[in-house]
């Protein structure tokens, strides 16, 4: 499995890299949504894209109407993550084709509970 | 009509603690004790602008911004980089500024952080309507939110 | 960290107010959770903290409140949820039909992220025409004011809610997320020590009552599940969490696999099946449609 962490952040990045690869996923930063799509069109097929919302050259928004315009990546799951926590922006991304929406702050277990109900990660099998 | 042009001192004091309790251990916790702000230390500053205009500044002293620095990126106190510390104020206040701006009514838009060593003082038009002080691991912790003033009343 | 005589004296105030375990091995956990009481309070550490929970009775309520608490997600575990809409509406949506309501009792609701995620799927399963209640039950009157007033915080809304139905069903107030006066509407609350007798309530079709046994010693959850075995309905489903089970101390019940959880269900002689249920009602059940604790006597028995 691999996630592509999108976020002008480093440290968001370093955040959301270290719950994912416990979750035993491989990744792929970008710094915004360019970057990101760069990403795509050079071959990349990641199972998911961590979203954030306000970024530098093009924004996450923009980052989800232009991969979901494109056949080519309809099986990549996509999840904003992001501090834009309005009503009408959740339901804007949405509606521009985010399938999940986590709003930071946020703890680990939230984006592990989130990626759970995707069905991108097996729920722990209690003991 | 009235429209309310400044955040709840409690909900912004809620925002600011969700971050710090999401990010920076809930082991300990956030203060609100007022500890005295030395000069200096670093600023993180992000502006609102649309159906409500502000300025949101988090203050923080030099060992306070690497103790948030270290503990963000999970990385020593001493390797900490100015570069770090930019990085890590930048998403805080932006976390911090996002969530405040949701607060208020109509749609805005949030500007990307800007950090610097030292006061990043407001454009002189904005005036302070919202001030708090808190304590972090024994280290002040300034949040403000600057506004626009009200039209002069006639 | 937290001496020993402070420990030892938090873990008897809990038995003794809610019948709960604090064994050996959760200072931390304690020291976590009282900590910020104590900054608050404007005690130096959590010790002089408790040394003042002997006398200070209000603070001495905060601190249970404090302990009691679990942090909790919307649709914990998925799986139960799984089971509800899958395994125990259909027969029930078929046995219940003549009266057209349903009654669950999330048992220990803590903050109510349970019940209100059950009243989601209700409103997404249940056909026209339906009603049903969920009644939610707590040891602390502070999670039953939290339930009432349906008010979460952003960290809390993160937890495993879809955004779709955070969308549908919550608007924002200030800081929180607060849920639909339709849903607020479905969910009645009420003061309950499951380690103490329970006062009057309905028969359940559906009881959840998940993650709490484990807090209590072995006798404690003897007689709580005989106790609960009184206030569900023969044809009735029991939930419990993932690790706990009715097994080796209750031979009232059997179990059903759905999925990956299991339902307990009363052991009756003769449960009757779909088809050869009466197809009436009780007469008693006729009128029953605007729910009351008085009225719902389903069992028929």
């Amino acid at each position: 499995m691999h996630a592509l962490i999108i976020d002008d952040s480093r440290t968001m990045r370093s955040i959301l890299r270290r719950i994912v690869t416990e979750l035993g996923f491989e990744t792929t930063e970008a710094g915004n949504g360019q970057e990101a799509l760069d990403h795509l069109e050079s071959g990349l097929t990641p199972d998911i894209c961590l979203i954030d919302w306000n970024m530098p050259l093009m924004d996450g928004y923009t980052f989800v109407t232009r991969v979901r315009a494109d056949e080519r990546w309809r099986n990549v799951t996509l999840m904003m993550v992001t501090t834009e926590s309005e009503h009408g922006q959740i339901v804007r991304a949405l509606a521009a084709g985010a399938h999940e929406y986590v709003i930071k702050p946020f703890t680990p277990d939230a984006i592990i509970e989130k990626m759970e109900l995707l069905g991108l990660v097996a729920q722990e099998v209690p003991a | 009509m009235t429209v309310t042009m400044e955040p709840s001192l409690g909900d912004v004091h809620a925002v600011v603690e969700e971050v710090w309790s999401s990010f920076l251990g809930a082991e300990e916790p956030i203060l609100p004790l007022p500890t005295p702000m030395p000069p200096g230390g670093w600023s993180a500053a992000i502006t609102v602008s649309g159906g409500w205009d502000a300025q949101v500044t988090v203050q923080l002293t030099d060992p306070g911004a690497v103790h948030v620095t270290s503990t963000m990126l999970m990385c020593g106190e001493d390797d900490c980089t100015d570069e770090d510390l930019r990085d890590a104020l930048g998403e805080l206040v932006n976390m911090v500024g996002g969530n405040i701006k949701s607060l208020m009514a109509g749609a805005a838009v949030l500007s990307l952080p800007l950090v610097g060593h030292g006061d990043i003082s407001p454009g002189s038009h904005l005036v302070e309507v919202c001030r708090l002080d808190l304590t972090w691991r024994g280290e002040p912790v300034v949040v403000t939110v600057h506004t626009p003033p009200p039209p002069a009343v006639a | 960290m937290i001496s020993p005589t402070s420990f030892a004296y938090v873990a008897d105030l809990l038995r003794r107010e809610t019948a709960m375990l604090c064994e050996p091995g959760k200072e931390y956990l304690v020291e976590a959770r009282l900590l910020p009481l104590a900054r608050a309070a404007g005690t130096p550490d959590v010790d002089s903290y408790v040394a003042r929970l002997s006398t200070d009775l209000a603070e001495r309520a905060r601190a249970v409140d404090a302990l009691t608490i679990n942090e909790t997600s919307w649709f914990r575990d998925l799986a139960p949820y799984q089971a509800f809409t899958d395994a125990m509406l259909p027969p029930l949506l078929e046995s219940r039909k003549h009266v057209k309501h349903l009654e669950i009792w999330s048992a220990a609701c803590s903050s109510g992220q349970e019940a209100y995620s059950l009243t989601m799927l209700l409103k997404e399963h249940l056909p026209p025409g339906w009603t049903a209640r969920i009644h939610a039950t707590d040891v602390s009157t502070t999670m039953l004011e939290r339930v009432k007033a349906g008010r979460y915080s952003q960290v809390e809304m993160n937890r495993g809610m879809p955004a779709q139905r955070l969308v549908t069903w919550f608007t924002r107030v200030g800081n929180e997320w607060e849920v639909s006066p339709e849903l607020r509407s479905m969910v009645t609350t009420q003061h309950l020590n499951l380690a103490a007798p329970f006062p009057p309530m309905p028969v359940f079709d559906i009881v959840f009552l998940r993650n709490v046994l484990i807090y209590f010693d072995m006798d404690t959850k003897r007689d709580i599940l005989r106790r609960v075995s009184t206030r569900i309905s023969p044809d009735g489903f029991l939930l419990l969490g993932s690790s706990e089970t009715t097994l080796d101390l209750d031979d009232a019940w059997t179990r059903e696999a759905a999925g990956r959880v299991w339902m307990h269900r009363p052991r009756t002689a003769a449960r009757p099946t779909l088809a050869t249920r009466p197809p009436a009602a009780p007469a008693a059940a006729t009128t029953v449609a605007p729910p009351a604790f008085t009225a719902l006597s389903q069992t028929g028995a």
